[in-house]
């Protein structure tokens, strides 16, 4: 069973004066996983970042910026740049410089973007005024008088007569609503202003400007015409400017990143005038090798010393302090099994001192895939497209799916092959030949279809010859899915009492997690006495008269010792969680169920398409049906197809994630996460790979 | 014609399917909502939301179960 890696704790003291050094090295190591300093009981404070730190935030605030208002995509694609290059750049102020350049062009941008907003909304205005005969510098500078100018909805005409003393002017149009402008006393602005508002008045500003109103709308419009075209070059030059510095931030953003993280490494451990202290978690197999190597590039300026390699019990995570409490846990897994780690981390990352799950979820998960699916022809799509998403894809969502599509592919096309005999719903070999649409019935087979006889050794692989039909032997799928169910609980239990009993010794264990596998053997022993007597037909029962008995005795026996166990514990949920049990194994019955559910499904396309459009069974009537019918065919197993992804994937990770892991997962745990940096945009040369991270 | 016990079973196996799948869409429906809410507040509750979610499932599988006894055991 793969238990996470094997972790020691250490402690590293060093001299403050050579601690940047030191934090080259942790890094280049890329085995030590931090233990946070906390301020306590020991009197030593937390260390401060290094002093560079202040500047670089600062220039990587600007540089991000830049990148922000040039519109650098996250995963713009960029050369790599050397580390020693970037680095110079940096040192010799090229973000000010570079800055500089685009905050001078982005200036001119903004002023350029405000005047023509300022120019579009005095365009407005103009055009609004345009049906008034008025010239614009006659609005204003009158002593006594005033001028109201607004839009209305409705036309104030009938209103502004009555009031006595005005001058005024209204283009109304119905549709689009209209002007007014209303030339009065100054002591009879509010009166007419109260007046227009039943009219749904809204004052405009008339903009500054003299001569009739359209030849300074003329006016306007060449100025806008102009500085939307000055506008399209800012635009241009912007343009060149991010394709010219593009490398540059993408690469500095990275290397301040990079640099910004390693002075941050203080704040985690604890310092003293002249000294450093800090605790780590090193994977067992590496704690002499990061010694060594420590001590031979710091020399008598760093002391490692090992603490502890903590075992699976809790008792030891008890003893020691709060903060070494909890150990990281790094996957011990192969290169497949890794792949299947994501499921395992979607739940949680497994503790330290438990089984890691993903091995089990490599086994079971595409193997039950598989078989819902369970169809050549569905597989061969699967595995290509798997195959083509592990070797395209580094993004670990898709890897995931990839990496299922590909193992339940080849799983599916196993089953497929050998077990059901199919491909996209069709037998290969044709069993009787009255379920056939040739002998009346709705199924259709490769071999009548093709016209071609199978050999006989082929048929002989075949389960009765012709594979397994999937709506006609569903007894025994549905035993096939059971007895699969009862294997995979077991061996949940099985791993959760093997937790305990690594967490907490054979007793404990045997309390906790015996009386769960007893009562579920008792139960499993129960349901079988109970299938025979009740639904098994006569000629294939295997216990009968006083078997019966004895194996009902056994199962009872089994079930009321694994209740007696768990009462201590459990209490009455011991007994509550018995028909649980059941349950549980009967949801195995989905893996029969799904893969019915879609030879249902192909069953109907295939009798649609060949039998009924096609017609094939009284030759081919007309070629334009016979197209009609493959294209169909096609699109009609692509639905399928798309299906099985959904519910064969789902189905088959709950029964990973509800029927296998609640068994003996707890998860909780924290990940190992060493100091190590991951360069994508800046690469080391040969000359300073020694000497840099 | 099928015989009325024939009728009679496919109509208890169609009750099986139906008002279990009934029971589970209203199960489900409550801890969907809470599940998604869950997510969006943390990313990381993704695995356990749908064990969550799945568990009136099995309410449906028993009715599948009982239905396709029903219908070719019977």
């Amino acid at each position: 069973m793969s238990l996470p890696e094997s972790m020691s704790r250490i402690v590293i003291v060093g001299t403050k004066s050579r601690m940047d050094e030191a934090i080259e090295a942790f890094y280049q190591l890329k085995a030590l996983h931090l233990i946070d300093h906390t301020t306590g009981a020991d009197g030593l404070s937390i260390g401060t970042p290094m002093s560079r730190n202040a500047k670089a935030s600062e220039r990587l605030l600007k540089v991000r910026a830049m990148e922000k208002e040039l519109g650098i995509k996250k995963h713009a694609k960029t050369p790599k740049v050397p580390v020693d290059e970037i680095r110079s750049q940096i040192n010799a102020d090229s973000v000010e410089n570079v800055e500089k350049e685009i905050m001078s062009v982005l200036d001119r941008r903004n002023d350029l973007n405000q005047r023509i907003t300022e120019l579009n909304s005095k365009k407005k205005n103009l055009e609004l005024l345009g049906p008034i005969p008025v010239d614009l510098d006659l609005y204003s500078g009158y002593k006594t008088i005033t001028s109201i100018v607004g839009s209305v909805t409705e036309d104030p005409t009938e209103v502004l007569k009555t009031i006595g003393d005005i001058e005024y002017f209204v283009s109304f149009d119905k549709k689009e609503g209209g002007i007014v402008a209303v030339f009065a006393r100054k002591s009879d602005r509010d009166k007419i202003s109260a007046a227009l508002v039943d009219f749904g008045f809204t004052e405009i500003t008339v903009p500054e400007g003299k001569g009739p109103v359209s030849e300074v709308l003329a006016v306007t419009d060449e100025k806008l015409t102009d500085l939307n075209g000055q506008l399209e070059s800012v635009g241009k030059e912007l343009e060149a400017l991010q394709m010219k510095h593009q490398t540059f931030l993408k690469a500095s953003d990275e290397q301040l990143s990079i640099e910004i993280e390693k002075g941050e490494v203080p704040l985690k451990v604890a310092v003293t005038e002249y000294s450093y202290i800090m605790d780590a978690w090193v994977p067992t197999n590496r704690v002499e090798d990061v010694k060594n190597e420590l001590e031979s590039k710091l020399g008598n300026d760093i002391y490692v010393e090992f603490q502890e390699t903590r075992g699976r019990r809790m008792e030891e995570a008890e003893e020691v302090e709060d903060r070494y409490k909890k150990v990281p846990t790094k996957f011990n897994n192969g290169k497949i099994t890794k792949e299947f780690q994501y499921p395992t981390k979607l739940v949680s990352v497994p503790k330290y001192q438990e089984i890691d799950p993903s091995v089990l979820i490599m086994i079971f998960l595409p193997l039950m895939f598989g078989f819902m699916v369970g169809d050549c022809g569905y597989a061969i799509p699967f595995i290509i497209l798997g195959a083509y998403g592990l070797k395209v894809t580094h993004h670990k969502d898709w890897r995931a799916i990839a990496t299922v599509l590909f193992f339940g592919g080849i799983w599916a096309f196993i089953f497929g092959f050998l077990f059901f005999g199919e491909a996209l719903g069709m037998h290969f070999v044709t069993g009787e030949i009255e379920n056939t649409i040739w002998g009346g019935g709705v199924n259709v087979t490769w071999d009548m279809l093709l016209g071609v006889t199978f050999p006989e050794w082929f048929s002989g692989l075949l389960p009765f010859g012709h594979g397994v039909g999937k709506l006609e032997a569903v007894t025994l799928l549905l035993k096939l899915s059971v007895y699969v169910g009862i294997v995979h609980l077991m061996i949940g239990y099985l791993c959760g009492f093997y937790n305990k009993y690594i967490q907490h010794g054979f007793k404990e264990a045997f309390i906790e997690k015996g009386g769960w596998i007893l009562s579920f053997i008792g139960m499993v022993v129960l349901c079988f006495v109970l299938t025979q007597v009740m639904i098994v037909e006569e000629a294939s029962i295997v216990i009968r008269g006083q078997q019966v008995l004895i194996v009902t005795a056994i199962g009872f026996i089994l079930l009321i010792a694994g209740v007696i166990i768990n009462f201590k514990r459990e209490k009455a949920q011991a007994i509550l969680e018995l028909p649980g049990m059941v349950g549980n194994i009967l949801s195995y019955t989905r893996l029969a169920a799904i893969g019915m559910s879609k030879a249902g499904m192909a069953l109907a396309f295939n009798y649609i398409v060949f039998g009924m459009i096609v017609g094939i069974q009284n030759g081919v009537s007309s070629i334009i049906m016979l197209i009609l019918g493959i294209l169909l065919f096609a699109f009609l197993h692509l639905v399928i197809w798309t299906l099985a992804i959904l519910s064969g994937g789902l189905h088959a990770l709950r029964l990973q994630f509800v029927e296998l892991m609640t068994k003996f997962f707890e998860g909780n745990g924290t990940e190992f996460k060493p100091l190590k940096i991951k360069r994508e945009k800046t690469i080391l040369t040969t000359e300073n790979i020694n000497k840099e991270v | 014609m099928a015989d009325v016990g024939t009728g009679l079973i496919a109509i208890g196996a169609g009750l099986a399917v139906g008002l279990t799948g009934l029971g589970a869409g209203m199960a489900e429906k409550d801890v969907g909502a809470a599940a998604v809410g869950a997510i969006t507040e943390n990313e990381a509750l993704f695995g356990k939301a749908m064990i969550f979610m799945v568990f009136p499932e099995t309410i449906v599988i028993f009715g599948l179960v009982i239905a396709i006894m029903a219908i070719f055991i019977m």
